[in-house]
């Protein structure tokens, strides 16, 4: 029997009337931004009157020949490709491992772990930023420790040599020994090293040993120093350290929980079949698994091309840019100085282009060796 | 009829008087307040507030011949009603403006007033010299008085620490590199700086070592393609910068000190001298919440001085400091010439930069007055230090990172840092930046 034709009007209308708001919704704060965004990388759009007054127009694909030959673009796209490598392989195998050591109570205090490693997560980003900035500083923890452990062995060098010498004697043979323990690059500060040492060391008197002790220490002793942190890919460890330090515990629950549902018949079987530990993970727990590590690992995708403000907290993309990344780069192009907001959208639209062809690998990957959960 | 008359004559008498009621347009001169328009920036929720409504206030109740429009916006939609305005061709009498940057196009377009003849010589003199030089303005004339000028170098001085290592402080850069092993000694750094962030350098020391030893004029060539960045002058600047790291005046580690850990690294003593400028002495102030100071207000003068940066090697022009020069207010060059209207407007600006607005500005924590001699009781002695500091200073340079264009200058403050790691020397550093203006040079 056909529906009366009031009925499909009533329908059409409600069905309408119920989808419509996320239509705009979607249109007004997803579709347009993105094809402004798009539009705004095609132009030379420069802020308006106030700005330079250049008319808009649309002049192609100029942004993006500029991307292709800006170093600082590949620069910023190897940065983001080594984060989405710690992630993907650093913070997702290790997740799994944890959650595996926990899941089958290999550990004790299982719970208690969960928290510790799941803790770092929760904390607000940019200050988990600054406190590896001020431990990584030369001022910070590491070099607090390290300086004082150089600074223990110099000591026990120079009392020593002194011992040797009979106590407080300043001779042209006490200042070159005391020279050969020192760090060459704390001597660059003399012309004269032997010279100038002697004469500073003359200013003493004898019953100033522990001072002289001391300022030698704070002068000649080897010094804990970050600058090998700010060389180009070295520059990078502590923020993929703190990358990994931070989001494992995230993959961890993840890991955990839908390793819960897994029937643990059937790893208790494999236990009494002879299987290791290493081949359930691998045989079992993997395949099983293997659409929430897809999912997980467009995650950890997404999340790194996202980075922005770990490590703006923690370098600002410096020094020299060996750090920055895309999303730094774009930041700055789009808000710092003259903004340039067609090069800054070039970026953004660069980004995406990039997660999408990750996301596709992902996707064929677990096509090809993915199993059945 | 008769009342048909009547009804007419009542109607007619109505209009006559509604038509003279409005009285006669300049009937009597100055009986209706002059109006000003005024368009302001501020944010009403900052601090302060309520102290800067009071100066208008008592403004427009000693003015009563003056009535003050104003309208009051912050930040994106202050500029957006300015680009409106420029457009329509309206701009308001009174306006709050930038030197260049932001009001680029006010001053290109020369849509204010000379202040000079304006304001008057004898009232001019009471400001910094750096304020009312009108080549620190896109115009190239007083089209804004700043009402206060940001001093990007200045020598934070730890006075007792020298003093308890009995150092003297220097007058030339070999004074500073002979107390490197003394200090160095003590576990304190000669020169402290903040470098990891890229713009530091460049801002806060190199601008004024490029004043000193090439001068403005110089940058103004190298804009015009008049002269390079690769010439020896401009190699031999970035060389001064090197020289300090070779020498152990300023530590290679300084790149790895974000900008925030300098204030309480000088505070706590771990070096003689920090450099940066002169907003920095804000964060050595009490703050209002905890009631702690990184130094505390007792010692602020005992302890610290706030000194120029001593005489660089093969410098020509001594004592130059990089400076750029704050907003201020300006006067729309709509405004008829000898007007009511140009009379209130300077009767406004005469009393907004007097000495009793300025302090209370200075009081409430707006800003560091261009004006000299503005100093209270109520604030802690390194704010009071820093205007004695500005009037020592006879001359200002460019802060580069305010005359060049961000593709010129980047490649400059990447290169000081490169530099300071020691993976680039001056000469690399300078055909990059020579690259960069040649490129800039070529879109315009």
């Amino acid at each position: 029997m056909n529906r009366r034709p009031w009925k499909v009007v009533e329908e059409r209308r409600a069905y309408w009337s119920m989808i419509s708001p996320a239509i705009i919704l979607y249109i007004f704060v997803f579709a347009f931004p993105i094809i402004i965004s798009i539009v705004i990388s095609l132009s030379n759009y420069a802020g308006g009157k106030m700005f330079g007054g250049q008319s808009w127009r649309i002049t192609g694909f100029q942004q993006y020949v500029k991307l292709a030959g800006d170093p600082y673009f590949w620069l910023a796209m190897k940065n983001n490709i080594y984060i989405v490598l710690i992630s993907v392989f650093g913070q997702l195998p290790l997740g799994l491992i944890f959650a595996y050591l926990i899941y089958r109570r290999i550990v004790k205090f299982g719970e208690f772990w969960q928290g510790i490693l799941y803790m770092p997560a929760i904390i607000s980003v940019i200050v988990i930023g600054i406190m590896w900035n001020i431990i990584f500083s030369p001022y910070g923890l590491i070099a607090d420790v390290v300086n004082k452990s150089y600074a223990a062995g110099f000591s026990r060098q120079v009392e020593q040599i002194f011992a040797e010498a009979g106590g407080f004697q300043i001779t042209d043979q006490v200042v070159k020994q005391l020279i050969a323990v020192s760090d060459p690059s704390a001597l660059e500060i003399f012309a004269e090293p032997i010279e100038e040492l002697k004469a500073l060391l003359l200013a003493y008197s004898p019953d100033q040993f522990a001072v002289v002790k001391q300022d030698l220490v704070n002068l000649l002793a080897r010094k804990w120093s970050a600058a090998f942190l700010a060389k180009r890919d070295v520059a990078m460890l502590p923020i993929l350290f703190v990358v990994l330090w931070m989001w494992t515990g995230m993959y961890l629950i993840l890991f955990l929980a839908n390793m819960q549902k897994i029937d643990t018949g059937i790893v208790e079987a494999a236990r009494i079949d002879g299987a290791s530990e290493g081949q359930i993970i691998w045989r079992i727990m993997l395949p099983m698994l293997s659409g929430v590590v897809v999912n997980a690992a467009i995650l950890c995708i997404a999340g790194s091309l996202n980075s922005f403000d770990l490590v703006f907290a923690m370098t600002g993309g410096g020094p020299a840019r060996v750090t920055q990344l895309l999303s730094i780069y774009m930041y700055d192009r789009a808000f710092m100085g003259a903004p340039d907001y067609p090069l800054a959208n070039a970026i953004a639209l660069a980004i995406v282009i990039f997660s999408l062809v990750l996301i596709m690998l992902t996707k064929i990957v677990e096509r090809r060796y993915g199993g059945r959960e | 009829m008769k009342k048909a008359t009547s009804i007419m004559a009542v109607l007619l008498l109505l209009s006559a008087t509604v038509a003279f009621a409005g009285g006669q347009g300049g009937e009597v001169k100055g009986a209706e307040p002059t109006v000003l328009t005024v368009l302001y920036y501020i944010d009403a929720t900052q601090a302060g507030y309520a102290e800067d409504q009071a100066i208008w206030e008592k403004f427009s109740a000693e003015n009563p011949d003056i009535k003050i429009e104003k309208e009051e916006l912050f930040d994106q939609a202050f500029h957006e009603k300015v680009a409106a305005y420029v457009a329509a061709g309206t701009l308001p009498d009174l306006m709050y403006t930038w030197p260049s940057g932001r009001s680029t196009a006010l001053h290109e377009q020369r849509l204010l007033k000379d202040l000079t003849p304006l304001l008057g010589k004898e009232f001019l003199s009471n400001f910094v010299p750096a304020a009312i030089d009108p080549s620190n303005q896109k115009s190239g004339y007083l089209a804004e008085l700043p009402q206060s000028v940001t001093y990007t170098t200045v020598m934070y001085t730890n006075t007792k620490l020298l003093k308890d290592n009995g150092l003297a402080e220097p007058q030339m850069y070999a004074d500073m590199k002979a107390m490197v092993p003394k200090l160095k000694a003590k576990g304190a750094q000669t020169l402290l700086m903040a470098n990891k962030d890229t713009w530091v350098m460049q801002s806060c020391l190199f601008s004024t070592v490029t004043g000193r030893m090439l001068g403005d004029a110089w940058i103004d060539s190298a804009k015009a393609g008049d002269v390079d960045f690769t010439d020896q002058g401009f190699v031999d600047t970035l060389g001064f910068v090197d020289t300090m790291y070779k020498d152990g005046v300023l530590s290679r580690d300084t790149i790895q000190i974000a900008y925030g850990e300098g204030p309480a690294l000088f505070a706590e003593g771990k070096a003689a001298f920090l450099v940066d400028g002169d907003w920095r002495q804000g964060a050595f102030l009490t703050d209002s919440s905890t009631g702690v100071a990184l130094i505390d207000p007792a010692r602020q003068k005992s302890e610290f001085a706030f000194r120029n940066f001593p005489a660089i090697p093969g410098e020509k022009n001594a004592g130059q400091v990089s400076a750029i020069v704050g907003v201020g207010f300006s006067v729309s060059a709509s405004v008829p010439a000898g007007s009511a209207k140009e009379e209130a407007a300077v009767r406004w600006m005469k009393y907004y930069y007097s000495p009793e607005v300025l302090k209370i500005k200075l009081e409430t924590g707006a800003f560091i007055p261009s004006r000299k001699g503005i100093t209270s009781d109520k604030i802690e002695p390194f704010t009071q230090m820093m205007p004695e500091y500005y009037a020592s200073i006879n001359k200002t340079c460019y802060v580069l990172d305010g005359v060049l264009d961000v593709d010129v200058y980047t490649p400059l403050n990447n290169g000081l840092q490169e530099m300071g790691l020691g993976t680039k020397n001056p000469t690399q550093v300078a055909a990059e930046v020579q690259d960069a203006m040649k490129a800039w040079q070529a879109k315009q």
